[in-house]
């Protein structure tokens, strides 16, 4: 008995010890982890089906978009098990997750990268895979060059990107018609080409409605419209760089807060949604309208078109809403990918990259509808009901775009603008999109400032408090940047 | 101690192993590492990092929002813990008290327990619901005529932290009334039947008898309450931006740290001087409530 007792405390020690061992091992294969366990001769069962012959590809993202195009990767290489980890980025979850997990065994392959920090993991040397040989396919595909200068450093492409994202302004016709007597998109973007006359056309709106309809959802509505016409982007030389048009952006909101043009929700929160549905209600609960939505192109799939109808049914926009360039040209978002260096499956990874981001036929599928959830569960029918691909994603090859652009003449996504081919008029304004401004501190700089614009719209001290606790933030967040 | 009585513990140390090697290399060791890198500018985005002496720590007293975060945590705990503590020292006198003789104690018991059993994250998103400007308390105060038109609650620095103050209180007096509970049982009936005989009042017994009693429970529940208070971090995090807003109302000193380790490079160096900070700070305080509350008796003896 003795005998055993001193057996299994051993037994139970070494086992420890090997666990222990094997998991801070951050920089050896991930085989290296799986092994340990396995010594102790428990979960030895477990590492069987994952030694199937399939080549697995880890892949991150922040949303579920990403996943569509793994499946469809998957339905074409039938060798190899895209493994789709998705982390949300409300606050940043997705970001953290990602540095905590890059350089150990756990990192992923291929990494989803949003606009507002694709910069800073295409800007460090350390992280993303050189996938220049891919420039050729890019090339002859006619990849926008804003999608392929973001995803450039020093002339080595990291990253690339299945979308190009110029900005739109999207409005309810219906509203438009009964406060402008006209709902044609040419007029109404002559009533709103530039900050003046929107101002102007949200008095109008105010006064024939009652102040019962908001010009704007919500503040952070003008946050992209007016970063994208920034002079010069937020850090020079280690130095941060406070551009007119960031002054111009809290002048704005504040009049429109002020003046009751703006609906007050929070931009991504439930009642901004529910102002895309007609469903908003004031805390007495008289209805609200919301007349226009700064969006980009990825806005009208992924954002307006599901929420157009409101949970309950009640209430549905759908057709009731046109799109125009609106008072400033902007862009706003996209999604790269990028390999992470020292992968082992990095020649997997460029493929599927070049599938997600290159390839012509994925592309079109990709924006026209075709991957719809009968065409992803055929291929793997583990997948969620709501998994598909909306038509309507802005593409970011040129070569698609211009043969797709005609087939959105009569499609769903242009009766849900009342007839209009949103798909030529972002063809239109893709290629005069400019990313030169964006840098890879944009998403921390620009969250920093949420709080500060939110205080002071609420009428919670003056502009210059506004200033100085921003640049308090900041300082806590970029040790090395000389804040004036 | 000589070789035959190593040999007679022998089962004692083989026993304490697994503990020991497990704390050396999942409790040491990443202290030592965390106060390794408070010393050098290591970061995420880069691979090489240099020694650079005390300068994180400089940081940190220079930019004013450390102590914000220190003075925050240390007000967010102290305002959650006296009411925790208070309340569920009075609901476990009433429920051991035998006079009193409650009825259903395990299910009030269950039901105060139960808020600790979910999930921060799905608290916080409840309460984001509930104060948002759109939201049901919005609706309610107004329809009923309590405000005259919505208010930004969630923007207000003094509503989100007294919203963090009382869910930490909802979430852990529960725990706490467990914890005292199952003291106040353990002590010795007579004691209170023979004070009783004496004609001695309630207030008597409870100072007299419970609190002295109780005392090596209540150093458990204010240093595990303290050690957890510093380290508050899910709730602030997830009730508004993760950034401590509105006005770093409830920015605290895990926030910080992780706002250092989240931003844009990763500076993980400078969030652990974060990190060595609010040990030590713990550690001390720690120290203090063993010393304060000490058995002085025991050093008379």
């Amino acid at each position: 008995m003795k005998r055993l007792s001193y057996i299994l405390s051993v037994l139970v020690a070494l086992s420890m010890l090997l666990a222990a061992c094997g998991t801070p091992a951050v920089n050896e294969a991930p085989a290296a982890a799986t092994d340990a366990p396995a010594m102790t001769e428990v979960p030895a069962a477990t590492d069987a089906p994952a030694s199937t012959e399939k080549t697995v590809l880890n892949v991150w993202s922040f949303t579920n978009e990403i996943n569509t195009m793994t499946v469809a990767f998957e339905g074409k290489h039938p060798d190899v098990d895209v493994k789709y980890t998705l982390i949300p980025m409300t606050n940043g979850e997705y970001q953290t997750k990602l540095k905590a997990a890059l350089g150990t065994a756990d990192a992923p392959d291929v990494i989803a990268l949003e606009a507002a920090f694709v910069k800073e993991y295409v800007e460090s040397d350390d992280i993303l895979a050189d996938i220049s040989d891919l420039i050729p396919a890019a090339e002859a595909a006619k990849t926008y060059p804003s999608v392929l200068g973001v995803g450039t450093n020093n002339g080595v492409l990291k990253a690339l990107s299945y979308q190009a994202t110029p900005g739109a302004l999207f409005y309810r016709r219906s509203l438009a018609k009964e406060y402008f007597g006209t709902d044609d998109p040419a007029e109404i973007q002559a009533l709103l080409a530039d900050l003046d006359k929107f101002t102007a056309a949200a008095e109008v709106i105010k006064e024939k409605s009652g102040g019962n309809t908001y010009m704007v959802g919500s503040s952070g509505d003008f946050q992209n419209p007016f970063f994208s016409n920034r002079a010069q982007p937020w850090i020079v030389d280690e130095t941060l760089v406070v551009d007119p048009m960031v002054e111009k952006y809290i002048e704005t909101a504040k009049l429109f807060r002020d003046n009751g043009y703006e609906a007050q929700a929070s931009q991504w929160g439930e009642g901004w949604f529910a102002g895309m549905n007609d469903s908003l209600v004031d805390a007495e609960g008289a209805p609200k309208q919301v007349f226009s939505y700064f969006l980009p192109t990825w806005g009208l799939p992924y954002v307006l078109a599901p929420n157009a109808k409101s949970a309950d049914g009640a209430h549905d926009t759908s057709g009731d809403w046109g799109v125009i360039t609106g008072p400033l040209p902007y862009q706003w978002g996209g999604t790269w990918m990028g390999a992470v260096q020292g992968t082992p499956n990095l020649e997997l990874a460029k493929e599927f990259i070049t599938f997600a981001t290159i390839d012509e036929e994925n592309l079109t599928n990709w924006a026209t509808g075709v991957y719809t959830n009968e065409f992803l569960k055929a291929i793997d029918p583990s997948i969620p009901d709501d998994q598909k691909q909306a038509a309507g994603d802005f593409v970011s090859s040129q070569v698609v775009v211009e043969k797709i652009t005609a087939s959105f003449d009569d499609s769903d996504l242009s009766k849900f603008l009342g007839g209009q081919n949103s798909y030529g008029g972002f063809a239109a304004a893709a290629p005069s999109v400019n990313s030169e401004l964006m840098t890879g501190s944009d998403d921390a700089i620009q969250r920093a400032l949420n709080d500060p614009i939110a205080q002071y719209l609420n009428g919670e001290g003056t502009i210059d408090d506004l200033w100085a606790t921003w640049k308090d933030a900041l300082r806590v967040e970029f040790p090395d940047l000389t804040i004036n | 101690m000589n070789l035959a009585n190593l040999k007679r513990n022998y089962y004692g140390y083989l026993f304490l192993a697994p503990f020991v090697i497990a704390f050396l290399i999942f409790g040491l060791y990443p202290i030592y590492n965390t106060v390794a890198l408070s010393f050098t500018d290591t970061t995420i985005m880069s691979k090489t990092s240099h020694f650079v002496g005390f300068k994180n720590f400089e940081r940190l007293f220079a930019d004013d929002i450390f102590m914000t975060a220190v003075k925050n945590t240390w007000l967010i705990w102290i305002l959650n813990f006296i009411p925790q503590l208070g309340i569920a020292m009075l609901l476990s006198i009433w429920f051991t008290n035998s006079r009193l003789n409650i009825k259903g104690v395990g299910i009030w018991r269950t039901i105060f327990y139960l808020p600790n059993l979910l999930v921060p994250a799905a608290v916080a998103a409840l309460f984001f619901s509930l104060f948002s400007y759109y939201g049901p308390v919005n609706q309610f105060v107004v329809r009923a005529g309590f405000i005259p038109e919505a208010l930004q609650f969630l923007q207000d620095a003094t509503i989100v932290r007294v919203l963090v103050v009382f869910i930490q209180w909802w979430m852990w007096f529960g725990q706490t009334i467990i914890i005292l509970m199952a003291g106040m049982t353990s002590i010795p009936i007579p004691l209170y039947e023979a004070a009783m005989v004496d004609g001695a009042t309630s207030s008597q017994m409870f100072n007299r008898i419970t609190l002295p009693l109780l005392k090596p429970i209540l150093i458990y529940v204010f240093v595990t309450s303290l050690v957890g208070g510093m380290q508050m971090f899910d709730i602030p995090y997830l009730l508004t931006d993760g950034r401590g807003s509105p006005r770093s109302s409830i920015l605290t000193n895990n926030i910080l740290m992780y706002l250092k380790f989240s931003s844009s490079k990763g500076h993980i160096g400078a969030a652990s001087s974060v990190g060595v900070l609010i040990f030590v700070m713990t550690s001390l305080c720690a120290l203090a409530i063993f010393y304060f509350l000490r058995d002085r008796d025991q050093q008379s003896q």
